[in-house]
């Protein structure tokens, strides 16, 4: 009988709270100049992450000629709401949005299924042929994107996907880096927790579905969030695959819209806000998990 | 994740059949292994299905098209190693990857330093700052390719951009930053380092968060300064961490390609074609797409050799135990 120690799956929690060694304990002038001198570098760094969001944001107030008025001025005369409202009125943008969402939701969904069925099954299951297939799966991590770049367009154009909302949502749902990322998870869930259901009766199936899924959040925060964003930020592909104006994809139309109308800087950078807003809004919602998951990611 | 507490049943020393095996008779448990291939390959079949169509023939159909000349509308016709000496001998190619290397080169160890410094900064303020401080260096890493270099673009504008009027506070003239051939590759390293930083910075805070208190208390019992704790603790217990960012830095720089694509389109004259963009222009223009095949098979054995060499030598030094 394999001893298994029991151990509780892997806590996800924030990465930094480690016991601090000094720093505090250091009073007087050094402690305070420390202080200060720490203070100074968070500001700058912060500034200097966020300075071309926030300018982002307050350009797409300005009207069309103040974006690059000579002197450079940060914030606008007049705080216009034009840009915002002209863009959210523009079908396009809202198509391009709803159509990019909704594909980004699909294929996020699609990979967490695919990839965690894979990961299971890998984890947990015993099967002929299980270390050659996990080796052909793994393999394919190491395929840098451009060697099939290529080729990828003609199998696609050769299964006659292209210009369909497929061509966006199969090809890159099933990853074998998020694959491996799950199946670390899952093989660190107590055996014991489905003895009782094996004994029970219950099938692989049934462990996977009432055991596994329900412990899975954590896992699947982290690789939905990085699937979401990925499809969700892509251009290449799409602009590779992807003709009609009704499925195009929010960045195409941003790129599309900055080449057709390269005068309307104010509204460029209001439909850049507004894009950027989805993914920014749900980086803040999990950054808890997606943060901490930075540890569990692999690299010991 | 250490060792111990891995289960994987492969390893366990008593598979889970022969358990379930001492209540139920032998005839049944070799039922119960068939079944359990039918359901492992059930699940797995989505995953391997995809790998193998959208992954996998690709790749083979890359390296047999590498040798052909093939346009979508010719039969192919074999050529054996002309497109790889065509592309080898493209001073075009050469040149872009050569350019490729050196946007590496400036971006990766910035990025690398910045972060460095800035998880140590993290580290040492408490909880609640040090969220903000995490949350904010991370938030660059969410945004598009194609939103950075709008903002970017403008950034850079010789009319009224920021830096043309931050850099005239000094009295430096106005530059045409994405247009001039001496500043253009230069400008595309910013954004590539505002995008990437946030992950590498998390990464080693990760890495620094794992070092055993102990040894900082034991040199600040020897009176250690922060350089030399730095310098004898920190970084050499981190270079596992330091030796995966640098190779994923380099091989991601190396393979920017968004950026130029939507910023400068790879010019003023070709100085911000970075190797993938050239490979994807070419594509896009050439119907014979042999050649653009063998480019990126060749960009993919250069990048996996310096990587592996880059390994090679920093792994060589005697590697100290966290």
């Amino acid at each position: 009988m394999a001893a298994q120690t029991p151990v509780t799956a892997p806590a996800i929690s924030a990465i930094g709270q480690a016991p601090r060694s000094s720093g505090r304990s250091e009073g007087g002038l050094k402690g305070v100049l420390i202080g200060a001198g720490k203070a100074v570098m968070a500001t700058v760094i912060v500034l200097l992450a966020l300075f071309p969001l926030a300018w982002m944001l307050i350009a797409g107030f300005k009207s069309r000629s103040e974006v690059v008025e000579t002197p450079f001025q940060f914030f606008p005369d007049v705080w216009r709401v034009e840009n915002y409202q002209l863009i959210l009125q523009d079908p396009e943008f809202i198509r391009s949005m709803s159509v990019t969402f909704a594909g980004a939701i699909m294929f996020t969904v699609l990979s967490l299924a695919v990839n965690s069925l894979g990961a299971y099954a890998f984890a947990r299951l015993e099967f002929a042929f299980k270390n050659v297939l996990w080796v052909y799966v793994i393999t394919t991590m190491f395929i840098p994107g451009m060697a099939i770049l290529l080729t990828s367009f003609v199998v696609v154009t050769r299964l006659r996907m292209l210009d369909t909302l497929a061509v966006l949502v199969l090809p890159g749902a099933a990853s074998a880096a998020h694959l491996f990322f799950m199946r670390q998870y899952y093989l660190n869930v107590p055996l014991a927790m489905e003895e009782a259901a094996t004994l029970d009766g219950a099938s692989k199936w049934e462990i996977y579905r009432h055991i596994f899924l329900p412990m899975s959040k954590p896992v699947f925060v982290v690789v939905g969030m990085t699937s979401f964003l990925a499809f969700w930020n892509s251009y290449v592909w799409p602009i590779m695959t992807i003709t009609s104006r009704d499925l195009y994809q929010i960045q195409q139309y941003l790129a599309t819209f900055r080449s057709e109308r390269a005068a309307e800087l104010g509204m460029l950078m209001a439909g850049s806000t507004l894009a950027a807003l989805p993914v920014l809004i749900l980086f803040l919602i999990f950054q808890r998990h997606i943060i901490g998951g930075i540890k569990i990611a692999g690299l010991k | 994740m250490t060792q111990t507490v891995q289960a994987p049943p492969g390893a366990a020393t008593v598979p889970p059949r022969v358990r379930r095996g001492r209540v139920k008779q032998p005839r049944v448990r070799t039922g119960v292994n068939a079944r359990s291939n039918v359901m492992a390959y059930a699940m797995l079949a989505p995953i391997v299905l995809l790998l193998t169509i959208f992954v996998v023939w690709p790749v083979i159909y890359a390296i047999y098209l590498s040798f052909y000349n093939w346009s979508f509308y010719t039969p192919p016709i074999p050529v054996g190693w002309r497109n790889y000496v065509n592309v080898l001998g493209d001073r075009t190619f050469i040149q872009s990857v050569g350019r490729g290397l050196l946007f590496a080169v400036i971006v990766v160890p910035v990025q690398l330093i910045i972060g460095f410094l800035f998880a140590s900064l993290v580290k040492s303020v408490s909880g609640k700052l040090a969220t903000v401080l995490k949350v904010s260096i991370y938030i660059p890493t969410i945004i598009s390719g194609v939103i950075a270099s709008i903002v970017f673009v403008l950034i850079y504008n010789y009319q009224g951009g920021i830096l043309n009027a931050f850099v005239g506070l000094f009295g430096i003239e106005k530059q045409a930053w994405l247009g001039n051939a001496e500043t253009a590759l230069g400008a595309l390293t910013v954004p590539a380092i505002w995008l990437g930083l946030g992950i590498g910075t998390l990464i080693m805070l990760a890495g620094m968060v794992d070092i055993p208190p102990s040894y900082y208390e034991a040199a600040d019992l020897d009176g250690a300064t922060w350089f030399q704790k730095t310098f004898y603790i920190t970084i050499p217990l981190m270079r596992n961490i330091f030796l995966y960012l640098l190779i994923a830095g380099f091989t991601a720089a190396v393979q920017q390609f968004e950026l130029p694509l939507v910023m400068t389109d790879g010019g003023p004259l070709e100085r911000t074609l970075l190797p993938n963009l050239y490979i994807f222009q070419h594509f896009r223009n050439d119907t014979y797409v042999g050649y653009s095949i063998a480019a990126a098979i060749l960009l993919m054995i250069v990048l996996g050799s310096i990587s592996a060499g880059i390994f090679r030598v920093l792994n060589s030094e005697k590697a100290v135990d966290g």
